[in-house]
């Protein structure tokens, strides 16, 4: 699969994309939003984003690995306060992936619930103070 | 290894002191601990201070105000376990035999940054995309409730116990009782969370002075000893990790009884790290004060509350005495030796003989918490 790390995606022409190691946003064939994370070649570690060692063995070796674009929903807040650059009220949760790494990112409002299922996509999160829009990934609540 | 005594303690009340500096914060602490001591300040061989976000030399900051100054001081960063860390680093100067008298600081003064959630590291990569403290533990909650059956009433009588408390502390930031009314219709914050299940944004500074527990009865005729001082970091995960145990609390918890030759059953009274409602019920389970999925039933059974058999946060806790980040650890030992000597006052719980203080640090990716440091005290 061809895998663009460009980081546009979806994103308005103006907007300031959140900078994650690793080049951890991509899009797929059909144009899709994909997370990469990496796997260390010496242990088989898994980790999301892709750090340039290993968090379990210090292996320096690590490739990229593309993470599955559904999980599970294991817990999710909303939240009406912190720094001003947030659009308010906004959701965070952590989302347990199939290969058993666990993604914490901002949430889509809707139906929110412990257990659903997720699916990753792009949206606006906040705000820049000079109205620019700040795009990354979100995960929204899909049928299971 | 050379037994360790607590000689002096000291703190401001914690509160909003927009108008004075960090030192000016912290000199009356320490000035307060020396007097309790009774001690000469020329035999206090070295300080540790903790501060989180006072900025550099905050111990010589303090310490210049008042002449107490040649002598060695480390300044200590590890978030909200920054001057329980700095405790600990006493604790181990003197049981090395380096010094025989040392003097702690706990000092913090987060009104500088006006309000609002606690500044985190932007480096780390969930900061970056929008961690904040109340979502953290709000997501701890919703996932307790979710798998226990919690429910708002119950969370909301946390904060409800320990302003009843607090309104006991002369010492307490936040001074009135409240109602669980009161709680649940103050604003959303991070749901579950509502304004007053959060700890307050404020100011304080607290000391304490160690000295060789051989030497102790020059000082004072009763002294308080240190039976563990435990300090651990969290484990780093990048998948699976159940958020309703508080894994870096459990292993420093058993690490701390193991060292105190103490177990649950004979803690009188706990001061515990309630930054938000939830938190002070997952520690119930990690001190095993109760079993795991069971801490609301045991806060309404009354048995944390004053008058109950181990009595959590009776200086009204984060939730009510204020978290001033770096200086919680601190006020929380003062807390402790005031309970064990019987000079709580109002808030005393009765005949307490061993006492705990634990305070966790840090929001960051990957880690339960980045630090935990315990301690544990005895009549």
């Amino acid at each position: 699969m061809a895998i663009d790390t460009s980081l546009t995606l979806q994103a308005p022409p103006e907007s300031t994309p959140i900078l994650l190691p690793g080049d951890a946003l991509a899009k797929g064939d059909r144009g899709e939003p994909l997370l990469i994370g990496g796997r260390c070649t010496s242990c088989g570690e898994r980790m999301f984003p892709r750090h340039p060692v290993c968090p379990s063995c210090m292996g320096e070796d690590i490739v990229s690995e593309t993470m599955p674009r559904r999980g599970t929903l294991y817990s999710y807040s909303v939240v009406h306060v912190g720094p001003k650059k947030w659009n308010k009220p906004f959701a965070l949760g952590y989302v347990d992936l199939a290969n058993s790494l666990r993604v914490f990112s901002h949430l889509l409002l809707a139906d929110l619930e412990i257990g659903s299922a997720m699916e990753l996509d792009v949206a606006e999160v906040g705000r820049e103070s000079d109205g620019t829009p700040i795009v990354s990934f979100v995960f929204k609540r899909v049928e299971a | 290894m050379r037994g360790v005594s607590v000689v002096g303690v000291g703190m401001i009340p914690f509160g909003k002191y927009t108008e004075k500096t960090l030192a000016d914060l912290g000199w009356p602490a320490v000035k307060a601990a020396i007097a309790d001591a009774g001690i000469e300040p020329r035999r206090i061989e070295a300080a540790y201070c903790g501060t989180a976000l006072g900025g550099m030399m905050a111990g010589q900051r303090i310490l210049g105000r008042i002449g107490l100054t040649g002598i060695p001081v480390a300044n200590i960063e590890n978030a909200c376990s920054s001057s329980s860390t700095a405790l600990r680093q006493g604790v181990m100067a003197i049981r090395s035999g380096e010094y025989d008298v040392v003097l702690v600081i706990g000092v913090e003064k987060l009104t500088k940054f006006g309000g609002g959630t606690l500044p985190l590291e932007e480096e780390d990569w969930e900061v970056s995309q929008g961690l904040v403290m109340p979502a953290l533990y709000a997501m701890r909650a919703r996932r307790y409730m979710h798998e226990f059956g919690l429910t708002s009433a119950q969370l909301a009588k946390v904060s409800v116990k320990n302003r009843s408390h607090g309104a006991l502390n002369p010492d307490a930031q936040m001074r009135t009782p409240v109602s669980s009314e009161e709680v649940l219709a103050s604003r959303l914050i991070a749901d579950p969370f509502t304004l007053l299940q959060c700890c307050p944004t404020g100011d304080g500074a607290a000391a304490i002075i160690l000295c060789a527990a051989s030497i102790a009865k020059e000082f004072r005729s009763e002294a308080i000893r240190i039976r563990a001082s435990d300090l651990t970091s969290g484990k780093y995960v990048s998948g699976f990790r159940d958020m309703t145990v508080p894994e870096i609390t459990v292993r420093g918890a058993r690490e701390a009884y193991e060292e105190a030759g103490l177990g649950p059953e004979d803690v009188d009274v706990a001061e515990v790290h309630d930054a938000f409602t939830i938190a002070e019920l997952l520690y119930y389970e990690a001190f095993g004060f109760c079993a795991h999925g069971d801490a609301g039933a045991f806060l309404e059974s009354g048995a944390t509350s004053l008058g109950g058999s181990i009595v959590v946060n009776p200086s009204g806790g984060l939730l009510a005495k204020g978290h001033p980040i770096g200086a919680t650890g601190a006020a929380q030992a003062v807390e402790i030796v005031r309970q064990l000597r019987g000079e709580a006052g109002a808030r005393q719980v009765e005949g307490a003989r061993v006492g705990l203080t634990h305070a966790t640090g840090g929001g960051i990716s990957g880690f339960d918490h980045g630090a935990c440091s315990i301690h544990i005290f005895s009549r």
